[in-house]
């Protein structure tokens, strides 16, 4: 446990100066603007207020903003090992390669709290700016949540990802394409089966009405979870890092 | 004169692909040492650092520290009494200094004041709060160096730590690494592929090829395989050799060189009367050297570059 804490304080530190803050706080406006826009432009169709309003807002958001937004926190995390043979230290820190990686995970994880907390702020924002009287709905915090848990899905997979593959680009293209597709998984029905899908399924993206099953989204979530950590410590034990 | 061998390995391979990159190799490095590593490029010799840190895993053989053996479960034990500097130095450029050694220390795990400790040995309290990316490669270098010193480990692994250094910079790396055996306790091995850098540094010494160790004893043993002779032209090599004779040296015969061993000056002048008193012509009298340089390329071959 004490090196578990150790990482998580070196990674934060890691973490200062990061020009991947930038992206965490445009990308969510660039979404929340592109929604509210929609949303505005279309008063005679969208009536359910905060609903109409956070389908507009997550339809762009969870598809197509967040799983590239999550892919750079990722490639930015393991690209700070990648350079300047920071493998050598990374791997020679006297503490277990499972707490280096939970490290990484658990600062991407607060990455994502941080993002929806900022994703929800500024939905908030916009409905109020949009004329919206009514009171916040509740129903958004289990979006909140659920959000999170799909959100860290993803952010095992493109951990594994940007783990593997050196470049900085390609680990985010694949979350974006990913994230495209998750559109496609959900609207057949295959979302569950799907990591992507998790994060708009969670945050009930485009259908903020739709009925999920917590259970069965909960334990594919942490199928997925379990899955992603064992094969990321695999490689990292496995896998001579530090040979380049 | 140290004992106990802080580092053994025992055939220790390792082979990438069909490319066998270590070779059996067995190093000995005694506790208290500066033990140089000393190879061509492409030896093999960051690859032989690399497994005993862990970094890459041996094909065959072992490897003890600390008198346990090198393995996943002793890895964070071994770790903890280790500091390195392998390749190029390793940072953050967006980082300070000092951020940079705070990482090293909570994960080590070592004293907070060992920050300020460490930069005032390398002398880079002034750098301490500048971004790495603005550090020349000297400050890089020292400050890995720093990195490596931090929780004063019983065991620092540097490789090719003067690389890229000014001569200023070399000299000043050179005589801190002297120092912390005495000053510390550490046992060092540094690597590099010059032989004078190792000379001036180490007290032991281990010469790779190819992968193979050719050489490990005290630098000193190398120094004895220095040897100095004494060099004679003549016009009539053959009466030269029959005075030798009669005066019970063989000589060997190299080029139009006749090569005695190493004798004194007095010797010398009564030889060179005696060979001029028989007609000869004495064309040149030198003193030959095998240096260390010489010794090194005859095991290290002549093909490598240095």
């Amino acid at each position: 446990m004490n090196s578990i804490i150790k990482t998580i304080r070196t990674e934060r530190i890691k973490l200062k100066r990061s020009p991947v803050w930038l992206a965490f706080f445009a990308l969510p406006i660039i979404s929340a603007f592109f929604g509210t826009f929609n949303y505005l432009n279309n008063l005679e169709l969208l009536k359910s207020e905060w609903y109409s309003l956070w389908s507009q807002h997550s339809l762009f958001l969870c598809y197509f903003f967040m799983p590239a937004l999550i892919g750079t926190y990722c490639s930015y995390l393991w690209r700070l090992e990648h350079t300047r043979h920071n493998w050598n230290s990374f791997l020679t820190a006297p503490v277990p390669i499972f707490a280096l990686y939970l490290g990484k995970l658990v600062q991407a994880a607060i990455m994502i709290v941080l993002s929806n907390i900022w994703i929800f702020l500024l939905f908030y924002l916009c409905g109020r700016l949009s004329g919206i009287q009514s009171a916040f709905p509740v129903a958004a915090l289990e979006w909140f949540v659920c959000g999170v848990i799909g959100g860290i899905v993803i952010c095992c997979l493109q951990l594994l990802m940007s783990l593997v593959i050196r470049s900085f680009a390609v680990p985010i293209g694949i979350g974006l394409v990913g994230g495209i597709g998750g559109l496609l998984a959900t609207s057949k029905g295959w979302g569950l089966n799907y990591p992507y899908s998790l994060y708009s399924m969670g945050m009930r993206a485009n259908k903020p009405q739709m009925e999920l099953d917590l259970m069965t989204f909960g334990i594919h979530a942490m199928g997925y979870i379990i899955v992603f950590i064992v094969l990321s410590v695999f490689y990292l034990h496995e896998h001579e890092m530090a040979a380049g | 004169m140290p004992t106990q061998n802080l580092i053994e390995t025992t055939d220790l391979t390792k082979q990438y692909g069909k490319v066998i990159c270590v070779n059996q190799l067995n190093m000995q490095v005694p506790q208290g040492a500066i033990y140089g590593f000393l190879g061509p490029n492409g030896a093999g010799k960051s690859t032989t650092l690399k497994m005993i840190l862990g970094l890459a895993k041996p094909t065959n053989g072992s490897i003890t520290l600390f008198d346990s053996p090198v393995n996943e479960k002793n890895r964070i034990k071994l770790l903890a009494d280790t500091g390195s500097l392998i390749e190029s130095p390793s940072y953050y450029g967006h980082l300070t200094g000092e951020e940079n050694l705070r990482i090293i220390q909570t994960l080590k795990g070592c004293p907070e004041q060992d920050i300020a400790k460490v930069l005032k040995i390398v002398r880079l309290e002034d750098a301490r709060k500048k971004q790495v990316n603005h550090y020349s490669l000297g400050m890089k270098q020292r400050l890995g160096l720093a990195a490596a010193l931090l929780g004063f480990p019983k065991l620092l692994i540097l490789d090719e730590p003067t690389n890229g250094l000014d001569p200023a910079g070399i000299q000043e790396m050179r005589e801190l690494i002297r120092t912390l055996p005495s000053s510390y306790g550490i046992t060092v091995v540094v690597s590099s592929h010059l032989l004078s850098e190792i000379d001036q540094m180490a007290d032991h010494v281990g010469i790779i090829r190819k992968g193979e160790l050719v050489y490990q004893n005290t630098l000193e043993s190398l120094h004895s395989h220095a040897k100095q002779q004494i060099a004679i032209r003549v016009n009539h090599l053959p009466i030269a050799i029959d005075i030798l004779h009669q005066r019970g040296i063989e000589p060997t015969q190299e080029n139009d060189y006749l090569l005695l061993p190493m004798v004194d000056d007095a010797y010398v002048a009564n030889l060179c009367q005696q060979l001029v008193s028989q007609n000869l012509s004495l064309y040149r009298v030198e003193k030959r050297e095998k240096s260390l340089e010489d010794i090194f390329l005859s095991l290290t071959g002549k093909e490598s570059s240095l």
